[in-house]
């Protein structure tokens, strides 16, 4: 199929885009990647009037500051790759950028772009609710920063409103020493995930000092196993039983059944992807890889 | 309503006339007559419809034409002209690389720079590395094997002519 008509805006500069975005309100939608977007015009369940092309905007750029590193709404998958502030920061994510679409959906979409889209399992939002990033919205009203956690409301729904644009992602830097690891499986190399979790691991050599995890696939937003997080932290590193640990996310995880996959089985398997991320995460810890 | 563009496609100029909602592959298709870009699925799982834009790999059912304006575009024409005698086109008939043909021009764009780059490097990659370059695009003839014996062979011979490698 092919999109219904829009009319095409190319911004120049970010108060450009904004005020488009607030011209048209609900009929506008800002494109980047387009890797998530077009295919959604394409089969006519998203048919924007207005599209407002940001790729142009001065929104590229990864940096940082004493506590945070600051994701441009439009850097590109690619880019976590080979940049030395993720693999000494977030060395989690870099993991799970493997895992997103193909190289060239990877050269081409944009974290605005997929955190925008909110598929249920996409690889950068279970990212920004294990980091608790902070995304920054931007309207001609100003500025807001939302919670990942509270950004993302459900299946491809966010807190974006009409007139505004997603500029920047804020992650909080770990303090002190700290691993990251994610797995995930899914039909086919770079599909949708059926299940996927991912793990930051902040610790001091012997003891855990924070535990953080990220569930994909249990829910239509990803999740956070608090409890689980709660009841690690203070713990040697050797109390860490990955294998207990894969079952109680099990028990507590109630997924849903569809056509890829029946509800038992996602729910075995974010336990045992679970049970494989706490495991290398805690070997990595305790230096033994 | 239309707008104006103007792209470069396999170095020729065109000044088209398009609306928005256009797709690349239909404007390349259709207005260009380079019918070597094919659209399987129109929304990205396929890769079929993969072109260079600014010299880089993009799914051109995921590109509006109107957002190409003043940009440069190579599609599966610009390797080896309908007789196919780019190396790596060689490589595919040599291997079994395609049987109904439907995806190859797909499938040459995406691996076409990988090819390149590799042998830049001098290095032969790990035959997951190949799969993993070419997981964008989907065959359902070859079952992928002949296909990762063609870019196999053509590093290889990219290696040798340039005295590196093997």
């Amino acid at each position: 199929m092919r999109p219904t008509e829009f009319a095409y805006h190319r911004a120049e500069t970010i108060e450009h885009a904004l005020a488009l975005l607030a011209e048209h309100g609900e009929d506008g939608r800002p494109i980047s990647g387009g890797q998530s977007l077009v295919p959604m015009m394409n089969l006519r369940l998203a048919r924007p009037a207005h599209l407002v092309d940001v790729n142009h905007l001065d929104m590229a750029r990864i940096e940082e500051d004493a506590d945070t590193i600051r994701i441009g709404a439009l850097v590109r998958h690619e880019t976590y790759l080979t940049h030395p502030l993720i693999a000494r920061h977030l060395p989690a994510m870099l993991e799970a950028v493997h895992w997103i679409g193909h190289p060239t959906i990877r050269r081409n979409g944009s974290i605005g772009g997929s955190l925008c889209h909110a598929d249920p399992t996409a690889e950068l939002a279970a990212m920004a609710v294990l980091h608790d990033a902070r995304i920054v919205l931007a309207s001609t009203g100003g500025r807001r920063e939302v919670a990942a956690v509270d950004f993302l409301k459900g299946a491809y729904v966010t807190d974006v409103q009409p007139g505004e644009l997603l500029v920047e992602v804020i992650f909080p830097k770990p303090t002190g020493p700290h691993v990251g690891t994610f797995d995930e499986v899914g039909e086919r190399l770079g599909d949708f995930a059926i299940g996927s979790f991912g793990v930051r691991l902040e610790h001091d050599g012997t003891r855990v000092r924070r535990l953080a995890t990220v569930c994909g696939g249990a829910r239509m937003v990803p999740i956070r196993m608090t409890e689980l997080e709660a009841g690690a932290a203070g713990q040697p590193l050797s109390a860490l039983d990955p294998v207990a640990f894969g079952q109680k996310v099990t028990a507590m995880v109630s997924p849903s059944g569809d056509f890829r996959a029946s509800a038992e089985y996602r729910r075995n398997l974010i336990g045992e992807l679970a049970s494989r991320t706490l495991q290398r995460a805690r070997d990595q810890a305790m230096g033994m890889k | 309503m239309k707008n104006k563009i103007e792209l470069t496609v396999n170095g020729k100029g065109h000044a088209l006339a398009v609306e928005p909602r256009r797709l690349l592959a239909d404007v390349l298709r259709e207005d260009c007559g380079l019918h070597g870009v094919h659209i399987g699925c129109a929304h990205g799982a396929c890769g079929c419809c993969t072109v260079h834009v600014d010299g880089a790999p993009r799914l051109s059912c995921l590109t509006f034409a109107v957002q190409c304006d003043g940009k440069t575009i190579e599609t599966v024409e610009s390797l080896g002209g309908t007789d196919a005698t780019h190396p790596l086109q060689q490589a595919f008939r040599k291997h079994h690389g395609l049987q109904c043909g439907y995806c190859t021009p797909g499938f040459l764009m995406a691996l076409v720079p990988f090819v390149d780059a590799k042998v830049r490097e001098g290095t032969m990659p790990p035959e997951a590395e190949i799969r993993d370059a070419m997981s964008g695009n989907i065959c359902r003839c070859t079952g992928y094997q002949g296909i990762v014996e063609a870019v196999q062979d053509t590093i290889g011979q990219g290696l040798r002519s340039q005295g590196t490698g093997q």
